[in-house]
């Protein structure tokens, strides 16, 4: 049994080490910067790793987890037991610190007055003068004085910060809120990517990993839109997003970039645009016999040319280029567009097809309409990350806590002031010592100070405490 | 020779002036000069002009901060602090200049974050000689700061619109704060040197570190080293004053023939030095470093010519490329790494120099090594904080661009690192005790990988951060 809890004690201890967590920080580092050199999986193209590795070396790789170093099971092990040594750490030692805050160490004893490095000694007439003098040099430097009796000796003692000494634990338990809050988001977290045109909805969303995920409501993009600089480069895009929840509309928002929209916890950021390279609608004038007329054509609608001829877009190719016979899109920008229409006449049941080549201002093709092109809207869809980060709020206090704890450490000062009425053989004297836990030079100085200020106030109640008439009799 | 030194000794006050008076002078030709050409153009008040004139002041300011260095003369530093205050005061109204043109501050590029650090270093440079008396740290710093300013020159300069990722607050916020911490860190790498100085580390170590750096520099730039002794460099494209891409993340390089001779020689002349501190210690010879000072010299000359070579045959001249037909230029601006690689070690040597001669002057206007070591734990103490709300601001900021707030992406990584590597350091002071010599080995650490994390991410490791 004692040895067992021996046993448990040992790993206690080693994980609470200093040592141990600072070894931890080392082979974080060191992974940390291996991810960095070596290329990471969700990163990179897969042909690419291919061509930047061997087979074997790679396979290697991806065995041991270094092509995703960071989702690895000893990354995360490794994270993990850097919290275990913080928590452990912690457990050893912040008991003592309580104590030390909680019951501070009042009475100054011999030994430590022998050893205190700044401390100074006055000369007094009794001992309550030299206590009172101490207590109001305390008082005006902003401490409040607590007073002890022991012995028939009083002692003051007063602090300043006095809990800046737990400042350390404030950072190691925002340190432990941000891990903590990087564990949920990697159980309950997800993040996906949505493409919507104008005027489409979706209430699925695919995950990063493949899965499709239902979501609670029906988002729909009402627009999306980019605008320049006048120097052509990209300004702005934004995207007008709609929350539908029951057939309801519950929400409407225009997202830009760095700007996202809310809802249920899940965010939806503008992060891409660009076109899809097909028609949004197409402006066209038909001539027929000497009659112009001029007619807008949208994807699946069909527009009237006359009483009983109907034309319909029957196909788009933005960027042409014919080979083997055949056309084929070269890119989807429409530099030199291909449109065939498909006309159908009521009246005579007859169907025929008609080709349009605007940049080559052709038109091939068995009908009596001359088509010419008028204008061409393209449609563009945006591109949205979503994530669901619940422990998003967990970092965010984590940093705040540690913005706290930082300035606590470094910053506040944890200043210990003692007063002690003593008998030295040239008669009572008070003793004063002060100690700071950081920046000693600083408060070297300004208890000189202070010290001063307690010997002029000590001589000036010498001289009232004089009666005048012996004043006069020494002078 | 001994008379020679004698009489500076007995008219200490003609030598000072000398240099005081060169400097002045060199810097009022130098600004009638400047002035010469800008009434020419008409442009008085412009940012190109208020950089040239704060180049100029820091220029001269270093000159009296290494003048200084040497010969230990009180008064230059006085004359120093004021062109430092003078060229900080063009500095500031040439990145305020910029800010108002903009309509934002100037933090969006590599230029405007160069704007800004040499701003910052030259600030802190006036805080640490005025509120903590140390005097010589501007022999380091100014140089630094003039070496800024220079690589600006290269770099393009038009002010670009902010793409839409950078129009954020959170922006000008994290890039402050890098700027702020980087500069700390920075400050508590030279504290820590001196640190070094001050306590009794031997000279030939600084040798051995000086040529190992220089060693290291110069096998990098080796990387880019052709076939018969040809240097790649990027092609520039000099009208849009952009590399020159093959395909998306792929540059066109070009082969600059000879110039790899030159700098291989180089390469060998900084092992030499090296070598033979190698061959002092192990059949424990001291003359032998007579021998490796004098390497040294030899390799500064090659690094100097090295250097001319370099610039010289990358400016206005264009070149063959093994990927493409044709003749491409290219410029030093497309090769800014290997530039301030170049620099950088001609500066090492340089004040590796300054200690071999003038050690037991320069301890002498150090404060001693307690305070040093003090000075540079206080100063990570002003770096970590920064370091961290840098990170968190980042965080926050990326989350509200890319949805995530922290993506594993190369600068995000080596910031942690960074921090992990502080973290250990105040671990280390705070609970074990460690003082003096492991401390500033630790900081001097700490400021490497920052060095890694500012230049060498943003030149080597491809990422998100792709526009800083």
């Amino acid at each position: 049994m004692a040895a067992k809890s021996s046993v448990g004690n040992r790993v206690f201890r080693t994980l609470a080490s200093v040592k141990t967590g600072i070894i931890l920080l080392i082979i974080l580092g060191v992974v940390a910067a291996a991810g960095t050199l070596i290329l990471q999986r969700p990163m990179t193209d897969a042909d690419q790793m291919t061509r930047a590795y061997a087979p074997q070396t790679l396979r290697w790789l991806d065995r041991t987890g270094l092509t995703d170093v960071y989702h690895s099971w000893w990354f995360a092990l490794l994270m993990a037991a850097l919290g275990v040594s913080i928590v452990f750490a912690s457990i050893d030692r912040f008991p003592k610190a309580w104590r030390l805050v909680s019951r501070p160490y009042r009475r100054p004893e011999p030994h430590f007055r022998a050893v205190l490095p700044m401390q100074r000694s006055l000369a007094i007439s009794h001992a309550e003068a030299g206590i009172t003098a101490a207590e109001k040099a305390f008082r005006n430097a902003g401490l409040k004085p607590q007073r002890t009796v022991e012995n028939n000796q009083t002692a003051v003692y007063a602090e300043k910060n006095r809990w800046s000494p737990l400042a350390v634990y404030v950072v190691h338990a925002s340190l432990l809120l941000i891990l903590t809050g990087g564990i949920v988001d990697a159980f309950l977290g997800y993040k996906g990517y949505l493409m919507l045109t104008p005027g489409q909805s979706t209430s699925k969303l695919e995950q990063q990993n493949g899965v499709t995920r239902p979501l609670p409501f029906t988002l729909r993009c009402d627009g999306t839109g980019q605008e320049n600089y006048p120097d052509g480069t990209p300004k702005k895009w934004w995207s007008k997003l709609t929350v539908i929840e029951d057939g309801r509309v519950v929400l409407r928002k225009e997202i830009v970039v760095n700007d996202p929209l809310v809802t249920h916890g899940i965010r939806f950021y503008q992060s891409g645009y660009g076109q899809t390279g097909e028609v949004e609608s197409l402006l066209l004038n038909a001539t027929a016999k000497g009659e112009t007329r001029q007619i807008t054509l949208r994807p699946y609608q069909a527009a009237q040319l006359d009483a009983d001829t109907k034309v319909a877009l029957a196909e788009f190719i933005p960027d042409f280029v014919m080979r083997d016979g055949q056309v084929y899109a070269r890119s989807k920008d429409p530099v030199n567009p291909a449109i065939r229409l498909a006309i159908t006449n009521t009246a005579k049941q007859a169907k025929s097809e008609v080709w349009l080549f605007p940049a080559l201002h052709q038109q091939s093709g068995n009908s009596p309409f001359q088509f010419e092109f008028a204008d061409l809207q393209m449609a563009a869809y945006t591109g949205l990350q979503v994530s669901h980060e619940p422990g998003q709020w967990l970092v965010w206090a984590g940093c705040v806590l540690m913005a706290v704890g930082l300035v606590m450490a470094f910053y506040l000062v944890h200043q210990r002031f003692w007063a002690i009425a003593v008998e030295t053989k040239n008669g009572p004297a008070l003793w004063i010592g002060t100690a700071a836990d950081k920046n000693r030079e600083h408060y070297e100085e300004s208890f000189t100070k202070f010290v001063e200020d307690i010997r002029a106030d000590l001589a000036r109640q010498d001289e009232e405490s004089v009666p005048a008439g012996k004043r006069l009799v020494q002078a | 020779m001994s008379r020679a030194t004698a009489s500076i000794e007995r008219h200490p006050a003609s030598s000072n002036n000398g240099l005081l008076i060169g400097v002045a002078l060199g810097m009022a030709f130098l600004t009638f000069m400047a002035f010469l050409s800008v009434v020419k153009q008409g442009n008085l008040f412009n940012e190109s002009n208020l950089l040239y004139l704060a180049l100029i002041f820091y220029g001269g300011a270093s000159a009296l901060y290494i003048g200084f260095g040497v010969t230990g003369v009180e008064r230059y530093v006085k004359f120093a602090s004021i062109a430092t205050a003078i060229g900080f005061a063009a500095n500031t109204l040439a990145a305020g200049h910029r800010w108002y043109i903009a309509g934002r501050p100037p933090f969006a590029n590599i230029y405007e974050m160069l704007l800004s650090f040499v701003w910052t270093v030259a600030l802190l440079t006036l805080v640490a000689e005025r509120k903590y008396k140390v005097k010589v740290i501007g022999t380091v710093t100014m140089p630094l700061a003039v070496t800024g300013v220079i690589l600006m020159q290269l770099l393009p300069s038009a002010v670009h619109p902010l793409v839409p990722a950078l129009q954020s607050t959170w922006l000008q916020v994290h890039v402050t704060l890098a700027m702020l911490a980087y500069a700390a860190c920075a400050l508590s790498f030279a504290l820590a040197m001196m640190f070094l100085i001050r306590d009794q580390m031997k000279t030939e170590t600084f040798l051995a570190v000086t040529s190992g750096m220089v060693t290291a520099i110069y096998l990098g730039i080796m990387t880019r080293f052709e076939k018969w002794g040809g240097l790649a460099v990027s092609a520039w494209d000099a009208q849009n004053k952009e590399e020159i891409f093959i395909q998306k993340g792929v540059r066109l390089m070009v082969t600059i023939p000879d110039l790899g001779w030159i700098l291989l020689l180089v390469l060998l002349a900084s092992v030499v030095p090296l070598a033979i501190y190698g061959m002092a210690k192990w059949r424990k010879r001291e003359n032998f470093l007579t021998a490796a000072n004098r390497a040294v010299f030899i390799g500064i000359a090659l690094q100097v010519i090295a250097l001319g070579g370099f610039i010289l045959r990358t400016r206005g001249a264009a070149y063959a490329s093994p990927d493409a037909d044709g003749l491409y230029p290219t410029a030093l601006a497309a090769s800014p790494f290997i530039l301030s690689g170049l620099i950088t070690a001609i500066f090492a040597s340089l004040l590796y120099l300054m200690l071999y001669w003038r050690r037991a002057g320069l301890e002498r206007l150090l404060p001693n090594a307690d305070a040093l070591d003090r000075i540079t734990y206080k100063t990570i103490g002003i770096a970590f904080p920064l370091l961290t709300a840098m990170i968190a601001v980042g965080a926050y900021w990326a989350n509200q661009t890319w949805g995530s707030y922290w993506s594993w992406d190369p600068k995000e990584t080596w910031a942690a690192i960074t921090w992990l590597v502080y973290a250990g350091y105040l671990h280390m002071r705070i609970t074990r005790g460690w003082r003096g010599r492991r401390a500033a080995y630790f900081a001097i650490l700490g400021f490497a990988v920052v060095m890694f994390t500012f230049f060498g991410v943003t030149y080597l490791l491809p990422g998100l951060h792709a526009y800083a």
